[in-house]
């Protein structure tokens, strides 16, 4: 029989939801509104919002939460449900850069571990770890739909492919 | 679905059924059993668990019985090697993540995944990886969750949005790490439980009842609850002399509520056992003195010397008999008995705030029942809130608009939740409800009724249009706002909106468990009130003989009145502001210790069985009064035995006529009380004066703009609920602890465990 | 990377190597828009499905299904608002080919879309985007304003009685939002949980509405459609399935990229050993998938010397399928194994756990094979794979299910050797 068990990825940890709401300067709003305006039905912009939220206060905090919830008058419930299902939106924090390093087969058979460990090394951390100045963190992700530019990551929403660990240098140099 | 029929074949077997059956339904109804998880009648589809497959002819790879509906000439097969290896499979699956502890599982001895595995049995345990794991947790201080024991089945997200409203718990992330929860790991929500009833596995488990006993260990009755109209069947579980749980579990009970039970209903109970239970006989020798624990035969005795003393002193006025909604109709016909053939007094009622007789005299219609609501086409909502009062109202509401298509109409002075599944929502001043419906009764108060409401008269217009466009049945709901004389129109509504392709039916909604019951009783026809009563403690009345305690609104401003009395007799459960002014305090059985019926807002007429002896020296009501009347020289002669009483009720209520307990044994089709049906009237009398005091309504007060909170009356504390820690950290706004491993009881400040 | 057409004139990538392709101006002056003109002078909805069905363009997101045949499915009496949903969540393993027709080409896109728009009487359209291609919800967004402004696109357009309007969406990180009806429950902004079919998109969809879900590559096509017609695009391919396919090339080839092959290419042998340069250092083909991740992989010995047909019947009998057209050759050095291990991650991370064999099965998949990678192989883990495969496929709620199998099986019977040499544990077959 099994040994120890694995704790697979707990999700509603206590997390302290507060009273407080986020606010957002008029010009967010305004692009808030822009989603808004696509859809007959207001949830259908849960996901650009959330987006934008993330972009905001950096992860889909309590106040975030709070704020969806108001804006799209829904229940704290249907955001979180909705926001543990998709792998790129975070309801805890990560660092200001989120370097996706794509581990599925044709970057796997390009290169793809030599990157990685290129990049943990000069970062002193594991993938899925975040280094202590909160700078950044390293995911391996799947497919990004650059197969025939492999070994590639995203920093972020930015593609970085024909990837090298040169290359891969002058990348994180280059990166305040 | 229609009634028209065509032909399947089941294993090779010929049925015919009804177009549109579903085939899991089908298959079962046949016999031929089908295993499921997540399939549950009346809940949205989910085909998730892939354990209800089967083949079907010219269509490919197997197929989920519960998503398909029966076409003519379909052949389906349920028994295969094929379709036993998908389902063992499955199980397999399930099984695999799932701790396979059960021993210590709470669930142990009553779960479905756990059935399943004996009844495939020898399942070679083939998963020799580490199992996931999540720990265990609680959610509120009712509901306790242990994660990785679920397989995702979704029942209990699916009951709290479809028949709670609530959406409280949900799925939360994806593929193997999919959790059921709650952001923040909290539950604020009514804490109804039906999420742990409705759970196949020990996911979700009473927080309450954790650890105490095994289902195996407790023995099982049927019985009604005691804390609302809508009578739902439940099942007490009780060890020895101990209420230990209450369940609606269809394995035990299968009443008009199916699994469905409210969180007083589920979680109301301790108060059954609590140490403050009145134990003995009291007697407070004289007044200001002290209650002092006698015997049954020094209480009785002195009871009916004080009372002759009245009588013999006063005449028979002097003595007040008061019944009560929330106890059995045996013991509210005995008084009324007692009152009427051996006191001969003219003051005799109830402590209840509703009087129903103008409804009851007038009544031009059937009464509704909860299943007549679900397939209602409109539903027609003045007053109240079911949501919080019948809680299983409110759920029969919402299914029949969410899963019926029905035209909800709400008619109220505060947003209340149901007014989401509002088809309209007319959005009254506080107590004017009598002029909305005296808009419903004649049209040509229209000017005048919408300024008192503060709504505009097309809303009006448009309320009577839905109730005329009304295809099939209209049910009307109204609450205890209304007037007597609004009461006389409502009732004979069936005539008044009288349609092709209409019926109408109506349904009260009283406080009480048993409000209609003691109507029923004829209690209510005495001369003067509870509160009119108090008024005349010391004049007129100078003893009351009273079976519970008065209201906190009846006591509100008449604090000394009881002090008045030359004498007061209480039957209680607990001490109370009104025994605190007793001179004899008898010790009362709870529902949960006594045989008799209580008569719910369908007009059913449920059994309630003993489940446990009475508690200490507790007696039921009506012995007690069997009793004293006993003492005061007249036996009414029924040998303990309360079918004797009830068979005496069906005698002389013409209602009841033809009911015995062996009538009303199965829960699963309740039996209704035959109210006569009053002949159509001419209302212009009432319309008169009901026209005069919607005059004198004021159109000033503030209507309230705030949905309420959810729970804000199911979490109010009562002289039982306050005995339920639980409902105390409730009360006090729920809490999150700073660990949810743990019990919240044993974490937050000022909550005991009793 | 090498973008461009082999054995046919370019049509999807007839525009991708110019500058500014992406701009309207470059897509006007080579033909662009002249399609939508077309059917807005003189054609009935009717005749533009009927080009389409002519043309025998299938589906190119992975079901091949007719598509003109599915927009017919759209019922034309039906008094809701009808949808046209471009699918490009594009997320399949290996392939990369919409990525690159919307970042060179999104007025093709827009073009197409417009087209299907009218040929089903749809007011409002989305083209849902992976959440990961930001950089093409950009560079669509600017191409949408252009045509808004150019008047081809919203009220009346080109002057017509036709309105219409496009907006991008946006994914955010789940495989399983490609699968169409998961598509429309993210779009209304829900999990990503497929939903029971029937009722399918076409009558009962987006807001339970009529929708019809297409590809990129597939709407990409109508207007060539268009203007050369129907019979004339179908030539261009086999009889069965009409026009050119695009093809995303990775993995251990000197030329990975996108191709445009017409429909019925030979061979796959040639393709790979002289269109795409052939194998990587001169070293030797192992194995190939040649749709994406959700199809069979191929042994070199199924390929070489075989002339495999390049459509959806010569693949089938190749032993394997069109699926997405995403191309992954890998040489003797990879661990077929490994790779199988590697797409069965893909698989369990993506499931989205709504049905048992699905979340269940790829959860223990997993395990098995980590265990095995561990040393704690065993001679029956072989048997016991290939059985939970057995047990997801067919039964799960959706084909990812079935997906996640298929690479599996295939793996382990045409490539037993990898298997074996894991299969007996070098840490005395205990499990870890
Ligand atoms: C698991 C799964 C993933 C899919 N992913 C995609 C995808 O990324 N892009 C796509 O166009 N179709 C995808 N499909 C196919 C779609 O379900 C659908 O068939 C297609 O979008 C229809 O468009 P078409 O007829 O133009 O091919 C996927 C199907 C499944 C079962
Ligand atoms: S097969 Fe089941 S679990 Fe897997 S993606 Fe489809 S629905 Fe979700
Ligand atoms: S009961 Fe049919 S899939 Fe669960």
């Amino acid at each position: 029989m099994s040994t120890q068990p694995i704790q697979i990825q707990p999700l509603s940890q206590p997390v302290d939801i507060g009273d407080e709401v986020a606010s957002f300067s008029p010009t967010v709003e305004a692009e808030i509104d822009a989603h808004l305006r696509k859809y007959p039905v207001m949830r259908s912009a849960i996901l650009p919002l959330m987006f934008i939220v993330q972009r905001e206060r950096g992860y889909l905090d309590p106040p975030g939460v709070a704020y969806l919830a108001n804006r799209l008058g829904l229940r704290i419930t249907d955001i979180w449900e909705v926001a543990t299902f998709y792998s790129m939106l975070h309801t805890e924090p990560v660092g200001k850069y989120h370097i996706q390093i794509c581990k599925t087969l044709s970057c796997k058979i390009m290169g793809e571990p030599g990157i990685t460990e290129h990049v943990c090394s000069r970062l002193g951390i594991k993938p899925g770890e975040t280094t202590a100045d909160g700078r950044f963190t390293v995911s391996l992700v799947e497919c990004l739909g650059s197969c025939g530019t492999a070994p590639m990551f995203q920093i972020g929403f930015d593609y970085h492919e024909n990837l090298t660990n040169a290359k891969t240098d002058q990348i994180l140099d280059s990166l305040s | 679905m229609s009634t028209e029929v065509i032909k399947v074949t089941i294993n090779t077997k010929e049925f015919e059924v009804p177009k549109g059956a579903r085939l899991i339904d089908v298959c079962r109804d046949k016999a031929f059993d089908i295993p499921s998880f997540c399939y549950y009648s009346d809940l949205a589809l989910q085909a998730s668990c892939r354990m209800c497959l089967v083949r079907i002819e010219k269509m490919p790879k197997l197929q989920t019985s519960c998503t398909i509906i029966c076409t003519e000439g379909m052949v389906v097969t349920t028994e295969s090697d094929e379709i036993e290896k998908a389902q063992r499979s499955m199980l397999e699956f399930l099984l695999a993540n799932h701790p396979l502890d059960c021993p210590v599982c709470d669930r142990g001895g009553e779960c479905e995944l756990q059935e399943m595995t004996f009844d495939w049995g020898n399942l070679e345990e083939r998963f020799i990886e580490k199992k996931n794991y999540q720990p265990e947790r609680y959610l509120s201080p009712m509901v306790a969750n242990d994660p990785q024991r679920c397989i995702l089945c979704k029942r209990c997200t699916r009951v709290c949005d479809e028949w709670m409203g609530e959406d409280a718990i949900e799925a939360g992330g994806r593929g193997a790490n999919t959790v059921i929860g709650t952001y923040g790991g909290w539950l604020d929500c009514s804490q109804c439980g039906n999420c742990i009833e409705v759970c196949p596995t020990g996911t979700l488990l009473d927080g309450t009842y954790r650890h105490q006993a095994r289902p195996w260990e407790l023995t099982q009755t049927i019985s009604t609850c005691t804390y609302c109209s809508d009578g739902c069947q439940m099942s007490l579980g009780t060890r020895g002399d101990e209420l230990m749980r209450i369940v609606a579990r269809d394995r035990y009970v299968n009443g008009l509520n199916g699994e469905f039970l409210c969180i007083k209903g589920r979680f109301g109970h301790p108060f059954v056992n609590h140490e403050t239970r009145i134990r003995t006989p009291l007697i407070r020798y004289k007044k200001g003195g002290k209650l002092i624990p006698a015997t049954w035969d020094e209480a009785i005795l002195h009871v009916a010397k004080q009372l002759d003393a009245v009588v013999d002193e006063h005449g028979r006025d002097a003595l007040a008999v008061v019944g009560s909604p929330r106890i059995s109709n045996e013991a509210n016909y005995l008084l009324y008995k007692f009152a009427t053939e051996l006191v001969g007094t003219s003051n005799y009622t109830t402590t209840d705030t509703s009087d129903l007789r103008p409804f009851f005299q007038n009544l031009g219609g059937p009464l509704a029942t909860h299943r007549d609501i679900r397939y209602a086409k409109t539903i027609l909502l003045i007053g109240g809130e079911p949501e919080e009062l019948q809680p299983l109202t409110g759920k029969q509401i919402r299914q029949a608009v969410r899963n019926g298509g029905a035209k909800l109409i709400v008619v109220n002075s505060t947003p209340i939740r149901l007014t989401e599944q509002a088809a309209q929502f007319v959005h009254i001043r506080p107590g004017t409800e009598d002029a909305a419906v005296l808009a419903l009764a004649d049209d040509k108060n229209d000017t005048l009724a919408a300024e008192k409401l503060g709504v505009n008269a097309d809303e009006l217009q448009a309320l009577r249009q839905s109730i005329a466009d009304t295809q099939g049945d209209l049910v009307v709901m109204f609450s205890t706002e209304l007037s007597m004389t609004a009461q006389v129109l409502l009732a004979q509504m069936p005539y008044s909106v009288r349609a092709d392709g209409l019926r109408v039916l109506l349904h009260p909604l009283p406080i009480y468990n048993n409000s209609i019951g003691a109507h029923d009783m004829g209690l209510q026809n005495g001369a003067l009130s509870a509160t009119q009563m108090l008024d005349a403690a010391g004049e007129s009345i100078r003893a009351i003989y009273l079976a519970g305690s008065f209201l906190p609104e009846q006591l509100r401003g008449r604090e000394q009145s009881p002090r008045k009395l030359d004498f007061l007799v209480v039957q209680e459960l607990f001490e109370t502001d009104t025994t605190a002014f007793a001179d004899v305090v008898f010790p009362a059985a709870s529902f949960a210790e006594i045989d008799g019926t209580f008569t719910n807002n369908d007009g059913f007429v449920q059994r309630v069985r003993q489940s446990i002896p009475p508690v200490h020296q507790a007696k039921a009501d009506w012995i007690i009064t069997a009793q004293l009347a006993a003492e005061l020289g007249v036996n009414f002669g029924f040998e303990m035995s309360a079918s004797a009483v009830f068979n005496e009720i069906a005698e002389r209520i013409p209602a009841y006529a033809g009911l015995r307990y062996p009538v009303l044994k199965d829960e699963s089709n309740p039996v209704q009380a035959k109210y006569t049906i009053a002949a159509q009237r001419n209302l212009a009398p009432e319309l008169a004066t009901l026209r005069e005091s919607v005059h004198g309504l004021p159109s000033t007060r503030e209507k309230q703009t705030v949905t309420p909170k959810v729970g804000h009356e199911l979490f109010k504390l009562g002289t039982l609920t306050g005995k339920v820690p639980q409902f105390g950290l409730l009360a006090e706004g729920n809490p999150r602890p700073e660990t949810v491993r743990v019990s919240p009881l044993y974490q937050i400040a000022g909550t005991s465990k009793s | 990377m090498f973008i461009g057409a082999i054995g046919c004139e370019p049509l999807q990538l007839a525009r991708v190597q110019l500058e500014n392709s992406r701009t309207l101006d470059v897509y006007r002056a080579n033909g662009g828009y002249q399609a939508l003109k077309k059917v807005l002078s003189g054609m009935s909805p009717d005749d533009v499905i009927n080009e389409v069905k002519k043309s025998a363009l299938r589906g190119r997101g992975g079901a091949g299904f007719p598509t003109g045949m599915k927009w017919s499915f759209v019922p034309k009496d039906s008094p809701k608002p009808k949808y046209v949903v471009c699918n490009a969540d594009e997320s399949e393993p290996g392939t990369f080919k919409d990525r690159y027709l919307m970042e060179r080409d999104p007025h093709m896109l827009i073009e197409g879309m417009l087209i299907a728009a009218y040929a089903l009487g749809a007011k409002t359209n989305y083209i849902y985007t992976r959440g990961e291609y930001r950089y093409l919800i950009d560079i669509i967004d600017v191409a949408l304003d252009e045509a808004r402004t150019a008047g081809l696109l919203g009220a009346n357009i080109l002057d017509s009685h036709f309105s219409s309007e496009i907006y991008t969406h946006t994914g955010a990180g789940a495989y399983i939002c490609g699968e169409e009806t998961a598509l429309l429950s993210s779009l209304e902004g829900m999990r990503g949980h497929p939903r029971m079919k029937p009722p399918f998109p076409a009558v009962s969809g987006l807001y339970a509405s009529p929708t019809v879900v297409n590809n990129v590559e597939t709407l990409t096509a109508v207007p060539d459609i268009i203007k050369m017609g129907g019979e004339a695009y179908q030539k261009l391919g086999t009889e069965k399935s009409g026009g050119t396919k695009l093809w995303s090339v990775s993995g251990h080839v000197n030329r990975p990229g996108v191709y445009e092959l017409p429909m019925g290419y030979d061979d796959m042998e040639k393709f790979i050993m002289e269109d795409c340069g052939g194998m990587l250092n001169g070293t030797q083909l192992k194995a190939v998938i040649p749709g994406g991740s959700s199809v069979y992989v191929m042994r070199a010995d199924q390929i070489l010397g075989k002339d495999v047909r390049m459509d959806y019947e010569g693949l089938v009998a190749g032993g394997s399928s069109v699926g997405s057209g995403g191309f992954i050759v890998m040489d003797e050095s990879v661990d077929i194994f490994e790779s199988t291990k590697n797409l069965t991650e893909f698989y369990k991370h993506e499931s989205c756990g709504w049905c048992t064999p699905c979340r269940e099965g790829t959860d223990w998949l997993v395990k098995v094979f980590k265990r095995v990678a561990n040393g704690g192989g065993r001679p029956e883990d072989a048997q016991l794979l290939l059985d939970i495969c057995d047990n997801i496929e067919g039964k799960s709620f959706c084909p990812l299910g079935d997906a996640a199998s298929w690479p599996i099986q295939s793996a382990i019977k045409r490539f037993p050797e990898d298997f074996k040499k894991h299969l007996v544990g070098t840490n005395g077959n205990q499990a870890t």
